[in-house]
């Protein structure tokens, strides 16, 4: 028994050695690869590791402040009242007589502004604010798309109307946040596209399909369907024509209305179908009939089971909402908005509208043959068919963002996000404009939550 | 009753291992007595934490304590930490959320729990050096905020946790009559989660934010003093470095003798 009990204390304090040093092991193994693969000791670094460019959420530096001193105050007084606050002189901008001074460590610039704005001799101290990028396209017709941003501007040719200040979808700010994917394919299916527009014929990924003629030629020969690809995801940033919604996504043409503007149901049926099974993420159907087909309903189900959000115009007859776009589950419903946030007259209606977008006085693409030899290919458009596209580009851009979303949660997501703009004669959703004009940037953006 | 022999045994042994680690000692211990050291302290704490994508934010606490220390033949010491703390995450980001989000919500209350460890490793003149090691965990109680600006009503729920350990060698200089200044040297890690459920009408989403901190070394200065016999306060001034700041952290305490 005694025996017994001394091995057992040799075998207790022989754990605790071994514990101590086995300690000392782990803090080696630790610290060793900590140091090694730190970044910085790459030598080539991906900016943001290869992910879009996103704002950065701090508002000014954290360790400095600007102060001006009264031009009355001599130079090595300047430095004795800096020495006085523990700070430190970091540059002067000699123009303006500012200097940029590092605050001591443990203090906060609020703090510091307080305590420096008391000083006589100052007379101006802020923060030393950050600056960030804003994205502004350099698009020929951007200052016509109000719809992207409004600034109360004309909204086309002088002595046009002016819009009201950002009634838009606020698609720079969101812009900031996510340009698009590459990978996201928002497929149009229309009239076709013309695939040699100077703004598209860099986003179009193939010549598609034509279920009108019935080959692999989405070439337009109406104009709707190349007006609608290019709200939606025209090159952006090429110092031409309009900025797309969509600047980085692919644009896949499917041909399921002639060039009369008809089309078959089962054209696009078929069209859906062949979108859904070509990797389309996005569909945009700026169109629509007044009948309700099962067949038609399949076709969107499919889609939505697949994860493909599809973004359908509401019609322009001030009459109940078409069909595909009625079929509120299985796609979303728009309407048309202007340049003031208003509805517009023209615009169908019922509970199956989801959301608004800018539909009236929207300038787009149409096709090189459109207007003839010697013109530019663009043109102001008005109706539901220019809503939808908005929509059908802000659902890629929140594909390419979260690819991991389902259909059903981009879909709530565009309705949740968007602003009441009628909510002072109708409250919360109605069948004018459904929750409201979208607003990428509150998708887009993070919200800050405060207490 | 031999069950409160053997855990007599394993008591007694913990009491005697310094003393046998390290045998220089064992002419020294003529003192034989264990003494109970209540205390409360208070912490704040300033650590960057690294969260991803390139992103860092601060952590910003206040650590509220009641510690419950056993000391052994002044060799060793182990103490229970128990408290609150108020733990700020602001401009945290939560981006695989359906809507993301990021905190400007300050403070969070929470639960503290811990232990420290410290036991004498060798003296010569007038200073001592002593191992010590400290763990604690913070967790939070669940909090909701309303999502601002959206068309229906909708929330996000916040449940952030953390742990903290800290180790390595204190040398005190113990020439003074009743004032104990120290350095300590120490590794240090904090790593932790922040949860955070969104919840408007039928979309939801759920993310947990892995968080750590950035700088592992910690250098720090501090000094215990002896008011009285029964009473000893406690201040101690931390500074770990990273790539982008210094972080600190600053403790004041109060350590009860009996």
């Amino acid at each position: 028994m005694k025996s017994k009990k001394l091995l057992l204390y040799i075998c207790v304090i022989f754990s605790i050695v071994l514990s101590t040093g086995y300690t000392q092991t782990r803090l080696h193994k630790k610290l060793r690869p900590h140091y090694k693969t730190h970044p910085h000791h790459q030598i080539i670094r991906q900016l943001n590791r290869g992910l879009p460019l996103h704002k950065k959420s701090q508002k000014y530096a954290e360790d400095q402040i600007l102060v001006k001193f009264k031009p009355s105050v001599k130079s090595q007084s300047i430095e004795t009242t800096l020495a006085v606050y523990n700070s430190k002189l970091l540059k002067k901008i000699l123009v303006g007589n500012i200097f940029v001074v590092q605050i001591p460590a443990g203090t906060t610039v609020k703090e510091m502004v307080y305590i420096m704005s008391q000083n006589a001799d100052v007379e101006y101290v802020g923060p030393n604010f950050i600056a960030h990028i804003t994205v502004t396209p350099n698009d020929t017709f951007f200052d016509y798309q109000y719809a992207l941003y409004n600034s109360g501007q004309d909204i086309g040719v002088p002595g046009s109307p002016q819009g009201k200040n950002r009634a838009d979808i606020k698609a720079t700010a969101a812009w900031e946040e996510t340009k698009g994917a590459e990978e996201v394919i928002i497929a149009i299916i229309d009239t076709g596209v013309d695939l040699e527009h100077p703004d598209l014929v860099n986003k179009i990924i193939s010549s598609g399909r034509d279920f009108v003629n019935d080959d692999f030629d989405a070439t337009d020969d109406n104009s709707h369907g190349t007006f609608v690809a290019g709200i939606a995801a025209a090159e952006t940033n090429n110092n031409e024509g309009v900025s797309g919604v969509a600047w980085n996504c692919k644009i896949l043409p499917i041909k399921c209305i002639d060039d009369e503007g008809s089309g078959f149901y089962s054209w696009i049926i078929d069209g859906i179908y062949w979108a859904v099974d070509n990797n389309a993420s996005v569909i945009n159907l700026s169109i629509g009939g007044p009948e309700t087909d099962p067949g038609l309903e399949d076709a969107l189900k499919y889609a939505f089971d697949n994860n493909v959000v599809v973004v359908a115009a509401a019609g322009n007859e001030a009459e109940p909402v078409l069909y595909p776009a009625a079929y509120t589950e299985y796609c979303i419903a728009v309407a048309a908005s202007d340049y003031d946030d208003n509805q517009v007259s023209w615009s169908n209606y019922g509970p199956e509208i989801d959301v608004a977008a800018p539909g009236e006085r929207i300038v787009g693409c149409v096709p090189s043959w459109f207007w003839g030899a010697g013109s530019i290919p663009y043109a102001f458009g008005s109706g539901t068919s220019y809503s939808s596209p908005h929509v059908a580009g802000f659902a890629a851009l929140i594909k390419s963002s979260k690819d991991w979303l389902t259909a059903a949660e981009i879909m709530n997501i565009i309705c949740y996000s968007a602003d009441d703009v009628n909510s002072a004669e109708y409250p919360g959703k109605d069948d004018y404009i459904g929750y409201g004009r979208i607003n990428m940037e509150k998708a887009l953006v993070p919200i800050i939550i405060t207490n | 009753m031999r069950y409160i022999k053997n855990l007599l045994a394993v008591v007694l042994i913990f009491a005697f291992a310094p003393g046998l680690l390290f045998p220089q000692y064992q002419e020294l211990s003529t003192e034989r007595s264990v003494k109970f050291k209540p205390g409360i302290g208070f912490e704040y704490l300033n650590r960057t934490l690294d969260w991803g994508e390139d992103n860092t934010s601060k952590l910003n606490s206040y650590l509220f304590t009641l510690n419950a220390e056993i000391e052994i033949q002044d060799r060793i010491s182990l103490s229970a930490i128990a408290g609150y703390s108020l733990s700020n995450f602001d401009k945290l980001l939560f981006r695989q959320l359906p809507f993301s989000i990021e905190l400007d919500t300050g403070n969070i209350g929470g639960y503290l729990f811990g232990s420290e460890l410290n036991f004498k490793i060798y003296n010569f003149n007038d200073f001592e050096i002593r191992a010590r090691g400290q763990f604690v965990y913070y967790i939070a109680t669940k909090k909701e905020w309303d999502i601002p600006g959206l068309s229906v009503s909708g929330n996000v729920t916040g449940k952030p946790n953390w742990w903290r350990i800290i180790a390595g060698p204190q040398i005190t200089y113990t020439g003074f009559d009743y004032f104990y200044p120290y350095i300590f040297i120490s590794y240090t890690d904090l790593k932790g989660t922040y949860s955070m459920e969104q919840s408007i009408e039928d979309l939801s989403g759920k993310e947990d934010k892995k968080i750590v901190s950035l700088g592992n070394i910690c250098a720090a200065i501090g000094t215990r003093y002896e008011l009285t016999d029964y009473l000893n306060i406690k201040a101690e001034m931390l500074l770990i470095p990273n790539d982008n700041s210094l972080d600190y952290s600053f403790i004041l305490g109060t350590i009860f003798s009996f």
